[in-house]
């Protein structure tokens, strides 16, 4: 089904705006130029943020803490198979599809486990990676509770998580 | 976001010198270059998306969705400028279609639009980056595929529990940063 949506969108939009008479090639043209400058000024802190991200992986300080927390996740309900997943959600989206796809070869795609990952994976976003990229462009320094907050939210989402995958 | 970094660093490269000193400045250029190139495709994709907003937006299609959206915008983001109400608008449609990528030009617009200069974030401005960090996807689409290709037998059936997560997640953000607006608000007049 979403696969149906982008093409019959741009149709619509480009169909409404011929009916206003607009130069639809023109405007694109216009739009598209500006991608470049806001990909230029939020490359530094793509860079920033994953190379910590990949520092604390490879240092093995990311296994410490998976380690460490497993306890209190599983308190949580949160079972230790996916709490490298839950930690790792907030910082990197690529590592996290590349870690789902290493659950689903561990346990099965069909698994509790693999569902689970699916679900937190569906119901969670890269925090760190939001937080830098949207206040790239403005002179704010202090983000106050923005970033516990989104946390906070992450945590239920997998706490919410694995109990849906239990009765779902 | 400086203190977490700097954390992250220092933790990291001590942790390092003890285990393997010479992974570092390897495991840096990796993510440096990694970095180059989820740039350049997002290069390609912000491309796209703002070429068709500035569609939307000369034939005044991107106001009539601000218009249909305006009373969640106006309660949620009490005191944000109608100006930036169209990119908000655009931004909570894409990702809940599950355009994330798509989302993020328009967000980062409606971020500079909301910016006063005073350095510290306002409501507004923390409750666009905690929906967009908690976002609603109405669609998985990303891990159904995954999922279909590990061999799942059934693997559509993620949906359901996923969008009754998400929501919860969702509305649980929006009361967190309401909540906290309204302690630190407080603290500011009591101090």
């Amino acid at each position: 089904m979403s696969a149906y949506i982008v093409p019959i969108f741009i149709v619509l939009v480009l169909l409404y705006a011929s009916y206003k008479n607009l130069n639809t090639y023109n405007i694109f043209v216009k739009g598209a130029k500006g991608a470049i400058d806001l990909v230029v000024s939020i490359f530094p802190y793509i860079v920033a943020i994953m190379i910590s991200v990949a520092l604390m992986r490879i240092s093995g300080l990311t296994d410490l803490i998976t380690k460490w927390l497993s306890p209190v996740f599983l308190a949580l309900g949160i079972p230790p198979e996916v709490s490298e997943l839950v930690l790792l959600r907030p910082f990197t989206g690529s590592g996290s599809f590349a870690l789902l796809n290493d659950i689903f070869a561990t346990y099965g795609a069909d698994s509790y486990i693999s569902r689970c990952a699916c679900v937190i994976m569906g119901s969670s976003e890269t925090v760190f990676y939001v937080a830098t990229v949207y206040f790239s462009q403005t002179k704010v320094k202090k983000l106050l509770y923005a970033i516990p907050c989104a946390l906070i939210a992450s945590l239920v989402a997998a706490i919410v998580s694995c109990l849906l995958c239990r009765v779902m | 976001m400086n203190k977490i970094w700097l954390l992250m660093m220092l933790l990291s490269c001590a942790a390092l010198l003890a285990v393997n000193p010479g992974e570092t400045v390897n495991g840096m250029l990796d993510a440096s270059a990694e970095a180059v190139e989820l740039c350049i495709s997002l290069c390609g994709i912000y491309a796209v998306w703002l070429g068709l907003l500035e569609i939307l937006e000369a034939s005044g299609l991107s106001e009539k969705l601000a218009k249909l959206l305006r009373p969640i915008i106006k309660r949620l983001f009490k005191g944000a400028d109608e100006s930036v109400h169209k990119d908000i608008a655009i931004n909570m449609s894409a990702n809940m279609l599950g355009l994330g990528n798509a989302a993020t030009p328009y967000g980062i617009r409606a971020m500079k639009g909301m910016d006063d200069g005073s350095g510290v974030a306002t409501r507004p401005m923390i409750m666009l980056m905690v929906l967009n960090a908690t976002s609603i996807q109405l669609l998985p689409t990303t891990t159904i595929g995954l999922r279909a290709a590990a061999g799942s037998a059934s693997p559509a059936d993620i949906i359901l529990p996923t969008l009754i997560a998400t929501f919860i997640t969702c509305l649980t953000g929006i009361c967190l940063v309401l909540l906290c607006g309204k302690i630190f608000g407080r603290r500011k007049k009591g101090g």
